[in-house]
């Protein structure tokens, strides 16, 4: 027994038959084969095109140069492998403008554990090519568990709240942690996330009660809800999606993986915008062969 | 054992499998969605003893012996009650407990959160040295404009009769219209962030693990 | 009162006032379910619920001193109870999925292979997952690893992240599928959200610079270059709707914490039973 007509074969069957109703109930998959070849045929033949910073992306890496000498920027990595393509490649270009800038930086995480991972992974990385040493000029507080509990208990004792680091070693033993005890010694946060309402957490618990600057690496699908607070100036600076961890890499003059998917991302658009003028023409077209 | 390579097979024989599913449902896919349930189920309750019970909970009892800690337990075990109809209550003042402490912290944060996005509608809507008139026009008087529509879009409860009603009425349209331009602009980042994480596991089944056993597709520009 | 709480002075001493407590807390909690009546029991939660929210905000509002107070000091302590407790909630969604995975491996239910599937997957990862962490190695980690930890690595490396990458991939397609076949520009409002839609996907990317990249940047026209007019809608159309949204959302949040806090709120998890 085949299953119920869903919404797009009611669609087909409503524009009737000819070259166009037809072409508006074809299986979905040679759709997704489309996609597939577009994607495809430029990871393996890419037409490259310059990418230029826009002043969002501008805003997070001069908040990264204005971090002054002796205080450090908080990275949290709130994200994980679901959002790995867009937030993986900014994590990896906000932590290559912190060490290009000689600014020590802290990872943490408050709601995924699984991306201070990975995101551990990336600064080792970055760290080797700049010959910079893990407990001197950066470390890796581990994920949090507690949410808003954790950043209240982090703005009045940091060693305390956050007790050991990724390796377990405590927090108050790494060199770089020597004067820093509250949230006077943090001079940036940076959140880099794809899970909702981790940013209004430090915006309400820290940016705001205590003046912390603030700038955030969004998913896409995320970015345009937190245009609000860039414009109020509650964040310094955005990185959206790919396209932002793109522009970050052309600041610190390291192409990377972003810059070749949005290489990729461009034809992919053309093809979504292809496939609804095209569906959408169809369905006028067939509607009056059917009348 | 170096598991790099058993690592990377695993991964790309997992993202196929994963990705039979786009032909029509399979024995293959719903395996592999099986599996990573079990697996994030599993990952879920090490992650909660490693690094949440174990250093903040089991340490202070046991090694430290401040025994007050055999509460936290008691208190979290009363959520469980939840399967039982004669003592749901318990899990309810449990759950209580949670709510207020939310609610609580909700307090604290809505100033620091809000008020600045309240002052920051007040915007110059003069044109003076430093902010041209086209500035001015395009940029803030649009953005009184749609603020203001939006906002009489959501009064629900006020009637679209009398002469009164009928203007917070159009206002409400175009309230409407704007919000339908947002909502596009929120579907076209949509379809970038979607396609982000297809292109990314696209390249790493070309660069990555068809890379490591055909050299052509290692070094494809990326 | 508060010298009762001091660390137990050897393990005999701390057995036996976890033992104590035990004991004490189950008593309790039977006194409390069996002398109050249902109106007792929704004061008593109640109650709890004000407190901890009074906690909180009192906290934040009472004037301080040098950024502290005489609330400051128990934030730690008890954010960090409270963080532990909810750590305890982890087996509620576990329990549910053995239930349901168990029922279809116990009674032999078509694909019940799938659900044993799903029990060795959690059990390799649990097994494993501890393993690693206890078997600790000094930094860096060498590329040849004790044989636990690989099948770790494989387990998480592997299986897991690529698994959850895998999956949310799959939008990509549903989302090229559903513009061919389901987006129906069926009205002027529909035409508007899509023309806006493709500005922005235009404006995005490399290719939308490319193609007007003829209008000079410093030129009066450069406004319709479709990254400036990408740029522009998001700041300046898409910026005021949301937040107008975002004042929706604030006000409704404020309200709903105050009935919860207050206990004002009705209905069926709120009321029933108690």
């Amino acid at each position: 027994m085949g299953r119920p007509p869903g919404r797009a074969d009611r669609s087909a069957q409503e524009a009737g038959g000819g070259f166009w109703g037809r072409m508006q109930g074809i299986p979905r998959y040679y759709i997704h084969l489309l996609l597939a070849g577009v994607v495809v045929w430029q990871l393996l033949a890419p037409i490259s095109m310059p990418i230029a910073p826009s002043a969002a992306t501008q805003g997070v890496y001069d908040a990264i140069a204005a971090v002054p000498d002796d205080k450090l920027i908080v990275i949290s990595a709130d994200w994980d492998a679901s959002t790995q393509a867009e937030t993986g490649p900014q994590t990896q270009a906000i932590v290559q403008a912190c060490l290009r800038e000689g600014k020590r930086f802290a990872l943490m995480s408050l709601g995924a554990p699984m991306g201070i991972r990975l995101a551990h992974e990336i600064a080792q990385e970055a760290a080797r090519e700049h010959g910079a040493e893990y407990g001197v000029d950066w470390c890796n507080w581990g994920y949090k568990y507690g949410y808003g509990n954790v950043l209240m208990a982090l703005a009045k004792d940091i060693p305390r709240a956050v007790g050991s680091d990724f390796y377990g070693t405590p927090v108050a033993e790494l060199p770089m942690m020597e004067g820093v005890t509250d949230i006077r010694g943090i001079g940036l946060v940076i959140e880099v996330t794809g899970l909702a309402a981790i940013t209004e957490i430090w915006l309400g618990l820290i940016q705001g009660p205590y003046g912390t600057p603030l700038a955030s690496a969004y998913t896409a699908v995320m970015a345009p809800g937190y245009y609000p607070y860039l414009d109020s100036g509650q964040m310094q600076g955005m990185l959206v999606g790919a396209k932002g961890a793109a522009e970050m890499e052309a600041l610190v003059e390291r192409p990377g993986k972003a810059v070749a998917v949005m290489n990729v991302q461009s034809w992919a658009h053309v093809l979504i915008i292809a496939l609804i003028v095209i569906g959408n023409a169809g369905y006028v077209l067939a509607g009056r062969r059917r009348r | 054992m170096n598991p790099d390579a058993y690592v990377l097979w695993a991964a790309a024989i997992a993202t196929l499998g994963v990705y039979t599913i786009l032909y029509r449902e399979n024995p293959i896919s719903r395996l592999f969605e099986h599996i990573f349930v079990g697996l994030s189920a599993g990952y879920l309750l090490v992650i909660t003893w490693t690094l949440n019970l174990e250093a903040k909970w089991w340490q202070p009892m046991v090694a430290e012996r401040r025994w007050w800690w055999v509460f936290a337990p008691v208190a979290g075990g009363l959520f469980y009650f939840i399967f039982s109809r004669r003592l749901s209550w318990l899990a309810r003042l449990v759950m209580g407990l949670f709510f207020g402490a939310g609610a609580g912290t909700f307090f604290r944060q809505f100033f620091p959160i809000y008020a600045p996005q309240f002052y920051a509608c007040f915007k110059p809507l003069r044109p003076d040295a430093e902010l041209p008139w086209s500035q001015v026009l395009l940029h803030h008087w649009m953005f009184v404009i749609i603020l203001l529509t939006v906002l009489s879009y959501f009064f629900f409860s006020v009637s679209h009769e009398g002469r009164a009603g009928r203007a917070l009425g159009r206002a409400s349209l175009l309230g409407r219209w704007f919000m339908m331009i947002a909502f596009g602009a929120m579907f076209g980042n949509t379809v970038m962030a979607r396609v982000s994480l297809f292109i990314g596991r696209m390249r790493f089944l070309l660069t990555d693990w068809l890379g490591s056993f055909i050299p052509w597709f290692a070094g494809r520009g990326l | 009162m508060l010298r009762l709480f001091q660390p137990a002075t050897h393990q005999g001493v701390l057995v036996a006032a976890l033992a104590g407590a035990l004991v004490l807390s189950i008593a309790l909690l039977y006194c409390l379910h069996r002398f109050l009546g249902p109106r007792q029991r929704r004061r008593l939660i109640a109650a709890v619920t004000f407190v901890a929210g009074l906690f909180y905000g009192l906290e934040y509002f009472y004037p301080a001193r040098e950024g502290r107070n005489f609330l400051t000091p128990w934030i730690e302590p008890v954010s960090t109870m409270l963080a532990v407790i909810g750590a305890f909630t982890v087996g509620l969604g576990i329990y549910s999925l053995c239930q349901v995975h168990g029922r279809n491996v116990a009674q032999r239910r078509s694909g019940w292979h799938n659900s044993a599937a799903f029990f060795g997957a959690m059990a390799a990862m649990l097994v494993f997952g501890l393993w690693d962490y206890y078997l600790r190695l000094p930094e860096p980690q060498p590329q040849v690893l004790p044989w636990p930890k690989a099948v770790y690595a494989i387990l998480f490396g592997g299986l897991y992240a690529p698994l959850q990458a895998a999956t949310f991939s799959l939008l990509a397609f549903y989302i090229a599928s559903a513009a061919y076949r389901a987006f129906r520009i069926r009205s002027a409002e529909a035409a508007l959200m899509m023309a806006a839609a493709f500005v922005v996907m235009l404006g995005q990317v490399p290719v939308g610079a490319w193609l007007t990249g003829f209008i000079p940047l410093d030129s009066a026209w450069a406004f319709f270059r479709l990254e400036v007019l990408g740029d522009w809608i998001m700041r300046w159309l898409n910026m005021p709707a949301q937040r107008g949204i975002v004042f929706g959302i604030a006000v409704g949040a404020l309200a709903m914490s105050l009935r919860i806090w207050l206990s004002l709120e009705r209905g069926t998890f709120f009321s029933e039973g108690t």
